[in-house]
């Protein structure tokens, strides 16, 4: 009864590579993503750390191999409701919303978008654009193909609009598809769901969605991105270049109870950022302790170290605003008594990585447990990280624990090391 | 009229039947292309058999008029003028080889990102729709057809290194339909981790796990293991390697396998080699590995068989003439203070960090629940150990301050992970590059950790950076899952078809082209004196061609006199 298809759930940069790996060795995967788009939180980053590489283009040939790949059935906007069975012999049911648009018949010219009349926050630049109701989240996305969300388009809150698919030369646009549930049957799973970010508005100190110049490591990372909502213009909201620019770690630390790993080489990369597009600008990195473990990252440290920014060790921090300027009041470790100040125009935040909103619901699902911080609690944590306590149930990526892409893309071909071994 | 001469190719080119389709792509690319006016032109060239237009070339209605036009037509040669190559390459060639012609007879010319997308002017625009498609006519002439070729593939592998790594690589590998080899530079197996007590957070024994380790390994019938054994040689490619191994008895041993895991793990820091730490001047400073060792032996002793009342932990030892954080010192010393606190409750112990690096969920607790044990945490730099009357001194600075030095009976150094001493012959014996920290140096940074550019040599472990042991074995079961993907027992290999090729007669053995080939596919035929590209190995990135002054090599589907038919044209 050993049935060795995989479900992999999570197209993002583990869920990829997992899948290509099972499907060049023959395997039947399924994919399940509940966006309606590939690359996770990766394609989010114009660079990674610490080789500065463009992150959508490192991952875009991954992506369309996969698209194109006969053993990949690709599920987007899908999420699994059951699980049973065991190991070689489970069956899942997915519920896969309808896309209402033709992956085959699109070509992804984008011409529906402009006719749309309604006008929404786009969520993938973290509200900082907007987007229509028939969308794809950014430029480059693959698939390239849209989606209508329901929430928002005219037509399915009962009015008779139809301009997109009267745009659509290729009639691509089917109101007439339907959700689906499906049943699939596997040998193994594997959950790649990734991570969400800390809400910084939850630490007051911070002065998050009070003051208009800080920002969210990802709202900051959008704005550098030159396919995002300023096509890669650093500006404030007053449309006005930051001259002097805070990058804060570790927020969140305290409140989720742990490090998450990649804050401290992404706040570096920042001064990359800001330094590539504004070479006056003044910038100060406020550290608690500096997690930038492994061969390289020092390197990486020491390079931005040359590029003119300074960088505090401080023990507490807090942003104020006075008459419209920013105040760093912080104190060092020298004198913990005395509170330091330092006027910027903008304040980026890199809040920690927490698991997925939806783990929960995920980790019954599947009957797997989460441990104290809510992410998939592996079997043993020395000598079994991507085991759970069901066989041939496989947790990889920040779904585990917070990681950079490299041991996230270790994990999933270490997944597919421990299935192939067993189907 | 020297450039005029090159327009027609001479001979049997002429005889070549070329059809051209130009697909609309909806209102994409006919909208700002004058396509009636791309037909006029095009059809009225010498060398075109038959120009077609199509709504939507790579729909499925498309594709079956591409398949049909092309047999009825019994072309020789395709031109598709459409979108860009990455979009839709592989979909027309997988129609050309269904209409039974050779894929690499066709060329995709892309006139809608390079043409209709980014011109705003129709006239301009079409005409260099015309340009474009004239270029790829006057290449296509000149294209070869080129075939997929199979090799056989051994799904053996030979593991350097029986540490953590090295074990449960072989242990996953080793799941029936293939043999591993796992070769030990010493006389037993386990490692660096066979010498520690216990295994953080959980401070479990680590020798039970790693003898239960030891034990399924060698009870395993697919796993050969040769302790004191050494591999002196490996040639070959992925699938077909031949390694040599010098064995115990002094005999020499030839294995064929098909992939090469480096799991030879990591050295540590020589600390005499910076004399402020006192290490080896005065009794009671010792590294973390003979502590370690003394806790294994159940008794933390000074040299005059007392018991320590006070001890000082000292992390960092050699981050800063190393230039990198080796990333599982803070956490094994905070593992240090839990082994004190447990053997000697009142002792006093004091931790000396830079930056307090213990990243992922579980560290932070372990870190709390250890300073709850009453451990004193002091963040400090410039650390010198001083002795006097036996007693030990720990002078520090704190950020800019001198602080009180504070004297402790003795000293544990945690030194810098480093790579293993025969790193360098490892690596040239392999043909394998050594990176940051002189450790084996992965494909990709991000996307290929336990690759090297030489397909089928993997590294996993401390061999490729310093690591902590859950990624250890993460990595090593990473490198069972890249090679289960690729070497499948009974599957042959596809090499890649675009490869270089190197003409014998201009090649003047200068070798440049060895030296810039990352793959390691060229090599020197010293009977010949000419250099040889291994096709296998080969992925076609150019490099040599670059390289090379005589001009003597070329890329398959990228020859000097295809690029340059088609720059004239466009340039014309």
């Amino acid at each position: 009864m050993n049935n060795n298809n995989v479900l992999i759930i999570g197209a993002g940069v583990a869920g990829i590579e997992a899948s290509l790996l099972l499907a060049n060795a023959g395997r039947k995967v399924y994919l399940i993503e509940h966006t309606s788009y590939t690359g996770g939180n990766v394609i989010k980053f114009e660079e990674v750390f610490s080789n500065m590489e463009c992150a959508t283009c490192m991952l875009a040939p991954k992506q369309q191999e996969l698209l194109a790949h006969d053993n990949i059935e690709l599920l987007t906007l899908s999420e699994v409701s059951d699980v049973k069975g065991s190991l070689g012999d489970f069956t899942v049911k997915v519920e896969k919303k309808a896309r209402y648009v033709d992956m085959q018949n699109c070509i992804g010219c984008n011409a529906c978008f402009d006719p749309c009349p309604v006008s929404v926050k786009n969520e993938f630049e973290e509200g900082l654009s907007e987007r229509k109701a028939i969308y794809i989240p950014c430029l480059g996305a693959l698939p390239n193909v849209p989606a209508i969300d329901t929430e928002n388009c005219l037509r399915f809150k009962g009015k008779d609009c139809q301009l997109c698919k009267e745009s659509c030369m290729f009639e691509a646009i089917d109101f007439d598809q339907k959700d689906e549930e499906l049943e699939l049957k596997v040998g193994a799973i594997i959950v790649a769901t990734g991570f969400s970010s800390f809400d910084p508005q939850k630490v007051a100190r911070f002065g998050y969605g009070k003051f208009s110049g800080v920002y969210s490591a990802f709202e900051f990372e959008r704005i550098f991105a030159s396919n995002g909502p300023t096509v890669g213009e650093i500006k404030l909201k007053n449309g006005k270049p930051p001259k002097s620019v805070a990058i804060i770690h570790c927020v969140g630390r305290e409140e989720k109870g742990y490090c998450s790993t990649i804050c401290c080489m992404n706040s570096l990369k920042f001064v990359h950022y800001l330094k590539g597009k504004l070479s006056e600008v003044k910038i100060a990195e406020f550290y608690f302790d500096l997690c930038i473990p492994g061969k390289s990252y020092q390197k990486f440290y020491e390079k931005t170290k040359t590029m003119g920014v300074d960088i505090i060790r401080t023990q507490d921090i807090k942003v104020t605003n006075s008459n419209g300027t920013l105040k760093i009041n912080y104190s060092t470790e020298n004198q913990p008594s005395k509170t330091e100040y330092r006027d910027v125009d903008m304040v980026i935040l890199s809040s920690a990585i927490e698991p997925n909103s939806d783990a929960e619901k995920l980790a019954n699902v599947l009957g797997i447990s989460q441990d104290e911080y809510g992410f998939f609690a592996e079997k043993h944590s020395e000598i079994a990280s991507l085991d759970t306590e069901k066989d041939g149930i496989f947790i990889v990526g920040c779904a585990q624990n917070p990681k950079d892409i490299q041991d996230s893309v270790a994990q999933s071909q270490a997944a597919v090391g421990k299935i192939l071994s067993l189907l | 009229m020297r450039a005029r001469a090159l327009i027609y190719p001479a001979g049997d080119k002429m005889k070549e039947k070329i059809g051209v389709y130009v697909c609309e792509c909806g209102p994409n690319i006919a909208d700002n292309v004058d396509i009636d006016k791309v037909i006029e032109v095009i059809s009225a060239l010498p060398e075109v058999a038959v120009v077609e237009r199509h709504k939507l070339m790579c729909s499925e209605d498309g594709k079956k008029f591409l398949k049909e036009s092309i047999q009825k037509n019994e072309l020789t040669r395709v031109v598709v003028a459409a979108c860009s190559p990455k979009q839709h390459e592989a979909t027309f060639m997988k129609v050309c080889e269904s209409a039974g012609i050779n894929p690499y007879l066709f060329q995709l010319t892309n006139i809608r990102e390079q043409c209709a997308w980014i011109i705003a002017d129709k006239a301009e625009a079409t005409e260099r729709t015309i340009r474009y498609i004239r270029a790829a006519l006057r290449r296509v002439p000149y294209q070869n057809a080129l075939e997929k070729k199979e090799i056989e593939a051994k799904p053996d592998v030979i593991v350097i290194g029986g540490g953590i790594a090295g074990l449960s690589a072989s242990l996953l590998l080793a799941c029936g339909d293939r043999k591993v080899y796992l070769i030990e530079k010493a006389n037993t197996l386990g490692g660096k981790v066979k010498e520690l007590d216990k295994l953080l957070p959980r401070m479990e024994s680590s020798s039970n796990i790693i003898s239960q380790k030891i034990k399924e390994v060698e009870n395993n019938k697919d796993i050969e293991v040769y302790t004191n054994s050494e591999v002196t040689e490996v040639l070959g490619f992925l699938g077909n390697f031949v390694a040599k191994v010098k064995t115990n008895e002094d005999k020499e041993l030839e294995l064929k396998i098909g992939a090469v895991v480096v799991a030879t793990g990591f050295g540590m820091l020589d600390i005499k080699q910076i004399p402020r730490y006192g290490y080896g001047k005065y009794d009671n400073v010792y590294t973390a590995l003979e502590f370690e060792k003394m806790n294994t032996e159940g008794k933390i002793l000074l040299k005059n068989g007392k018991s320590p009342k006070s001890i000082g932990i000292i992390h960092c030892v050699g981050r800063e003439e190393r230039g990198y954080c080796s990333g599982v010192c803070c956490t094994y010393c905070l593992k240090f203070a839990n082994y004190i606190k447990s053997k000697l409750p009142n002792a006093k112990v004091f931790e000396f960090y830079q930056e307090l690096s213990i990243p992922g969920k579980a560290y932070q607790k372990f870190y709390e629940d250890t300073k709850a044990k009453g451990v004193d945490f002091i963040r400090s730099q410039d650390i010198e150990i001083t002795e006097q009357k036996g007693t030990l001194t720990v002078n520090y600075k704190a950020e800019t301050q001198t602080l009180e030095p504070q004297n402790v009976d003795m000293i544990v150094l945690a030194p810098a992970i480093e790579p293993n001493s025969d790193a360098d012959r490892i690596a040239e014996m392999l043909k394998i590059s050594q990176g940051d920290g002189g450790f084996f140096q992965e494909e990709h940074p991000k996307l290929a950790p336990v690759s090297t550019s030489m397909e089928g040599i993997f590294i996993v472990g401390c061999a490729q950076g310093p690591r902590n042991i859950p990624e250890s074995i993460v990595q090593a079961q990473a490198v069972a899952g890249k090679i289960f993907s690729s070497l499948i027992p009974g599957k042959k290999l596809e090499p890649e078809v675009k490869t270089s090729e190197i003409f014998e007669a201009l090649c003047i053995g200068c070798q440049a082209c060895l030296t810039v080939c990352t793959y390691g596919a060229i090599y020197f035929d010293e009977m010949k004196r000419v250099c040889v590209v291994n096709e296998v190995l080969c992925r076609g990135c150019g490099n040599c061609v670059g390289s090379c002054l005589s001009g003597a090599i070329s890329t398959k589907h990228f020859t000097t006199i295809q690029l340059h038919q088609e720059v004239v044209e466009a340039l014309r």
